[in-house]
């Protein structure tokens, strides 16, 4: 098997094949006007490289940050909005939080909403709670909005009536009205086609980004097609969606919103992926690039999955404050993220240190890369401590003299402190943020990461690992072979799977568990038209619902034991709930508990190709380098992985450098190299 | 490594223990009221009674309520006689607690066989007593027809709940399952933060990392107000009563470094839930000030250390025994608008017009226990430069996160939402036009009793430099005929027959500067966006 995995960053676009075993990488810069450019060059070269032909590619999986670029960005279609009367400035007024510095700001502006007025509209309707037709849809009133609608010559239109999670017979109404008088093809999107759950307002906003993001998706993805047919690849097109799973790329467009988080979701996948071959199944990834530090959960053997998720949100635990950013309702990995890579720009304010958010990126770099940055990153500081290897950086030489220059000018003098103390600190306050990330996977929900792996995923990752598990008392760190590209790696192995859902209110001690069962049957039957499975054996079906105490807001989703729904299943399910919310707020209680929605996923295992053992070593004379440990500088050994053989073993403190990473071992850690190049270290006992 | 640094680091860790501790609070507590973060609150403060770190997710105005609290539970219980385990709790408006159904519990972080730190949270519990369900009664004309008096008890120990005062605290509410969910999220939360303060403390040295933290943002917060402009200034703001004003008199005082914060001239207390207690007084002050330094400080001690704040005791900003502090909102509300209106004069350019302000509401059934309590928020004032935003949360700082959404209340309650929106022309005119107010329609199914509490709706907000006032709003009641009755700004238990509509507008924010000068462009995207209608 034959494939090509890609993954378009902010700074890197990282191409990976697997040609015959053997695995083939490429890192081209992002080329951000036409993102189709960079991938082809590195798809050229990998192609190359492997002596592999294009038409011989039987898989392409595909990450892209498109979608979110396109609403931080706004530079999505032009869409309108229909709702039920009473509500048409739903979105305007929306639900906005103000966090931290801007709850200060008395000249606070809330931003442009998301749909401009003149483009909102509202019909005579109106449901019950229950779905009951209080008022039935208006349908000349709807046919004069369709009419206005039209005179505005929108690219797409968003329908959210209130209720209609729970009866869609007037968004349907109300669609079909619309496309009848838009020139054909316009998609006219519902919401209770798009996520059809409770909430009316994240509802509204899933729909409108699900119209906003898909035209845009779908010209990209027939550009991106094209593209590889012009070099001679056929194999169809899967795009990672933000839950860990790809979506054919024709799914991809018309349920854009579902990829949001396509490319940080792939790093979560990869650690799982090497995590699994190490038989290990709590783990934590930790993938750091030029730009921003991402951390994620796995438990056993899974990555966690969110259902809240915002885009573009704010503040400072992680960037998902609830009510900051765009919230959309579609399963997500659950990550956090923080601004905190390889290219974070040190600054001091105030006599205060502080790292990031803002990156030197690719351009013009930082200081060290002698392309221009004078600004001192977080890559300076760790050139300046020894922890890379001044010529081992792939293709680019790394100058400590620019470096040191950065630093002192921009840390060291305002600080009073000497160049040395100025890199440690920037070191360590790097640590700190990426840290704030692992801290909101882990302790802020209550999981103790001290029992979990650290996997390093990503350029910048090797070098902060180590120091990070410290913080927390994590004893263990996996690198995997090829980090640097760590999460297109993990694309290789994302099975095809989709996620659909349905609100389901009802006492958990008197549901209906054949109504419940009748849901999930038909979820589970949308979603396999969804992968046009036809075969009712194939796939992996999982099945969950959304808990809560009675008269409680915050639900938690739990798995839901296989087979048909019976009252064992939903009691079972109950005291599932029960266990995650006293493991959660330490609070054990058994009072009554609702549903609140069912949830089912549909998911195709990938037929992942299988990778054969390292190149053999290759010899490189032992070196040392002066290096920080411990707060002095020490002279340590340094490895290249490459010449390393399987079941060597090294002690820190060491550095083991390879093309675009460079693994810092502190004192106290012991590592081993594995058959597939992946390098296993160990927190000794405390000394 | 310097000690700005450490204060970095340590400063992260002690901000998640407070913001981890609300979220706990929040997220298993059981009063709708604050699911979504706006009356609560979280902090870690030391045995000294320093503030050390704040929730950031919750209501700024509460921020000074722990720390104005918790000397009082060391007073009632000295420190040498807590033991580890035990849980405080108290919600006396007199000694630093806001009213009846604010909540706050405390518990002890031991370090060195000594309670050294606390942490504490709170939150508005769904019902404690009082006139009115949810703890709205706007005729309560003393404290004790607010609810349920809770000085300092210690409400639980290592060996579990004082049994006896928890069967109390359920005899005297409504909802008494709901109460003690209240309770057990508020106890979660401080146990949550404990856990955190003693893996700090076991760490490293804690109390010094702390002095130096606090003494850093002191002297950032010194050298931000230095930068004000040394003088006296002053401001004032009337809060409504009936046919009656009652007005709030500041005069803000910038020395060398610091800001003295002056009450005096303020009318005297009311025998109605209108005043305010010293606590709430103070956060809705240290919000008002924080408007003007960089607001990337951190709540602590470092913020109140160079701020004197004198509220007359036994006037509307800080009342005395039995005047009742529950509806202190509009009296905080006002001093807020004074100290801005102060500061405006102290930087010409950098003040606003006047906000319509938040407006809570409760819905109660009649025959059977239901409560629907929310609030909207009024149009903030134009300021120099900017059109005020529409329907947001002027002088406190949230945002309309905390207006629930229409489906989980229709899905809960016997009421339905028949519009959520803006009011046209309500932001008042001026170069720089006011935000806009809105309107909630609410009809109920069953019989009902309301209870308003309303501010700037008799007097609108006033604009600035020339700029108009804002559209007063108001609350009514819709008769079965569909005749629109206007009700008291500060309504209680005023009943709706099943059927009728309960409405609520809120005033828009006052215009900034001449309407003439208003730019053609700017009144043109009005029109078109319905902002406007002439």
């Amino acid at each position: 098997m034959t494939a090509l995995a890609t993954d378009i960053g902010g700074t890197f676009t990282d191409v990976v094949l697997v040609a015959d075993g053997r695995l083939h990488v490429a890192k081209t810069l992002t080329t951000p006007d036409d993102p189709t450019e960079g991938l082809l060059r590195g798809v050229r070269r990998v192609l190359a490289d492997a002596g592999v032909a294009p038409a011989s590619v039987d898989r392409f999986t595909h990450a892209t940050t498109l979608a979110t670029n396109v609403i931080l960005e706004r530079r999505g279609a032009a869409v309108a909005f229909v709702t039920t009367r009473g509500f048409r400035s739903m979105l305007a007024l929306g639900r906005q939080a103000r966090v931290e510095e801007e709850r200060y700001d008395l000249a606070y502006s809330p931003g442009e909403p998301p749909v401009p007025p003149t483009r909102t509209f509202e019909v005579p309707e109106r449901l019950a709670a229950d779905g009951t037709v209080l008022t039935p849809l208006d349908e000349d009133a709807a046919l004069r909005v369709a009419e206005r609608v039209a005179d505005l010559g929108v690219a797409a239109v968003a329908i959210c009536l209130l209720h209609s999670h729970a009866n869609d017979a007037h968004e349907r109404r109300l669609a079909a009205i619309l496309a009848d008088r838009l020139p054909a093809g316009t998609p006219v999107v519902t919401s209770s086609e798009v996520w059809p759950e409770l909430g009316e307002y994240e509802r509204a906003t899933t729909t409108l980004m699900s119209a906003y993001v898909g035209p845009v998706m779908g010209v990209y993805l027939r550009r991106l097609r094209d593209r590889l047919a012009e070099v001679g690849i056929t194999a169809p097109v899967h795009v990672m969606e933000s839950a860990g799973g790809v979506l054919p790329a024709g799914l991809a467009a018309s349920r854009a919103v579902y990829t949001i988080e396509s490319g940080p979701a792939a790093g979560v996948v990869a650690a799982a992926r090497e995590g699994a071959r190490h038989g290990l199944a709590d783990l934590i990834s930790f993938d750091m690039g030029g730009t921003t530090a991402k951390a994620g959960l796995v438990r056993d053997g899974r990555p966690g999955v969110t259902h809240e998720f915002q885009v573009g949100g704010k503040g400072s635990f992680g960037g998902r404050r609830p009510g900051t950013g765009v919230p959309i309702k579609v399963p997500a990995i659950d990550l956090a993220e923080v601004g905190s890579g390889g290219g974070s720009i040190a600054w001091v304010e105030a006599g205060g240190l502080r790292v990031g958010p803002r990156s030197a990126g690719a351009a013009p770099g930082p200081a060290c890369y002698g392309r221009g940055g004078t600004l001192p990153t977080v890559t300076d500081a760790d050139l300046v401590l020894g922890y890379l290897d001044p010529d081992g950086f792939g293709d680019l030489r790394l100058r400590p003299d620019l470096a040191e220059d950065a630093l002192a000018r921009h840390v060291a003098k305002p600080l009073g402190v000497d160049v040395v103390e100025a890199a440690a600190a920037v070191h360590d306050i790097a640590g700190a943020q990426m840290g704030t990330a692992v801290h909101v996977v882990t302790v802020r929900r209550g999981v103790d990461p001290r029992g979990f792996t650290l996997v390093a995923l990503g350029g910048a990752a090797p070098t902060h690992a180590a120091g990070l598990a410290e913080r927390f008392g994590i004893r263990r760190v996996l690198v995997p072979a090829r980090c640097g590209v760590g999460s297109a790696a993990g694309l290789l192995h994302a099975d095809l799977a989709i996620e659909r859902s349905r609100s389901f209110l009802a006492p958990a001690a008197a549901a209906d568990p054949a109504a419940l069962e009748t849901v999930l049957a038909d979820l589970e039957a949308a979603c396999r038209a969804d992968l046009a499975l036809g075969d009712a054996r194939r796939g992996r079906v999982t099945r969950a619902a959304g808990l809560r105490f009675a008269g409680q807001a915050h639900a938690f989703t739990v798995e839901l034991r296989p087979g048909p729904v019976t009252r064992e299943v939903v009691d079972a399910a109950v005291q599932e709930f029960y266990a995650r919310y006293r493991a959660s707020y330490g609070i054990d209680l058994h009072d009554p508990a609702e549903l609140t929605v069912a949830r089912v996923r549909v998911s195709l295992p990938a037929g992942a190709p299988d990778l054969r053992g390292t190149e053999p070593p290759r010899p490189v004379p032992a070196r040392t380098r002066r290096a920080w440990f411990g707060g002095a500088f020490r002279e340590v050994p340094v490895r290249e992985r490459a010449a390393c053989v399987p079941g060597e073993r090294f002690a820190g403190p060491c550095v083991i450098t390879e093309p675009q990473a460079s693994l810092v071992v502190p004192p106290g850690w012991n590592g081993v190299l594995d058959d597939h190049g992946a390098v296993s270290l160990e927190r000794a006992e405390d000394p | 490594m310097n000690a700005d640094l450490t204060a970095e680091i340590l400063r992260n860790a002690l901000r998640v223990a407070a913001e981890e501790a609300s979220i706990v609070v929040v997220r298993s507590a059981y009063s709708t009221f604050i699911v979504e973060g706006a009356d609560a609150a979280a902090a870690i403060l030391d045995a000294d009674g320093r503030l050390v770190a704040h929730s950031l997710s919750t209501a700024i105005v509460q921020c000074a309520s722990l720390r104005s609290a918790l000397p009082y539970v060391i007073d009632a219980y000295p420190l040498a006689g807590m033991r580890p385990g035990d849980v405080f709790c108290s919600n006396d408006v007199y000694q630093g607690g806001v009213h009846a159904n604010d909540l706050l519990v405390f518990r002890p972080v031991f370090a060195g066989g000594s309670p050294a730190y606390f942490t504490g949270t709170l939150i508005h519990v769904a019902d404690l007593s009082g006139l009115s369900a949810g703890g709205m009664a706007s005729d309560a004309t003393d404290v004790f027809l607010e609810g349920l008096q809770l000085p300092p008890v210690r409400i639980a120990t290592a060996a579990g709940w004082d049994e006896g005062l928890v069967r109390v605290l359920a005899a005297n509410s409504r909802t008494p399952e709901r109460l003690l969910g209240d309770l057990r999220a508020l106890v979660a939360g401080v146990n949550v933060a404990a856990r955190r303060v003693e893996t700090l403390a076991a760490e490293q040295d804690l109390a010094a990392g702390i002095d130096g933290y606090l003494a850093h943002t002191e002297a950032r917060m010194r050298e931000e107000l230095a930068r004000l402009p040394t003088g006296t200034y002053e401001g004032e703001y009337a809060v409504e009563d009936g046919d009656e004003r009652h007005r709030v008199r500041v005069a803000v005082t910038v020395r060398g470094e610091g800001v003295l914060v002056d009450f005096a001239g303020t009318d005297p207390q009311v025998a109605k839930p209108v005043n305010s207690g010293f606590s709430q007084t103070l956060g809705g002050v240290m919000y008002a000030l924080r408007c003007f330094v960089d607001p990337a400080l951190p709540m602590n001690e470092g913020c109140f250390a160079p701020v004197e704040v004198r509220m007359p005791e036994g006037s509307l900003v800080n009342c005395t025994k039995p005047y009742p502090g529950g509806g202190r909102w509009a009296t905080v509300a006002a001093a807020e608008e004074a100290v801005f209106a102060a500061l405006t004069r102290a930087l010409p350019g950098r003040g606003a017009a006047a906000s319509g302000i938040l407006q809570a509401f409760s819905i109660s059934g009649a025959t059977r226990p239901w409560l629907h309590m929310a609030f909207e928020l009024g149009g903030m004032g134009a300021r120099y430069g900017r059109d005020g935003p529409d329907a947001t949360g002027a002088l406190f700082g949230g945002g309309r996160n905390i207006i629930p959404q229409v489906e989980p209340i229709e899905a809960r309650l016997p009421v339905r939402i028949e519009e959520v929106a803006p009011i046209p022309d309500s932001g008042g005119r001026g170069r720089w036009r006011g935000g806009l107010g809105t309107r909630t329609v609410i009809r109920v199914l069953e019989d009902a009793l309301v209870d308003t509490r309303g501010d700037r709706l008799l007097d609108p907000p006033a604009g600035a430099e020339g700029g108009g006032h804002g559209r007063a709003g108001g609350y009514f009641r819709e008769r079965l005929d569909g005749v629109r009755e206007p009700l008291p700004p500060k309504a209680t238990r005023s009943p709706l027959r099943a059927g009728e509509a309960f409405v609520v507008e809120t005033s828009g924010g006052g215009g900034y500067g001449d309407p003439a000068e208003r730019d053609p462009d700017a009144v043109a995207r009005d029109l078109r966006d319905g902002r406007v209608t002439r």
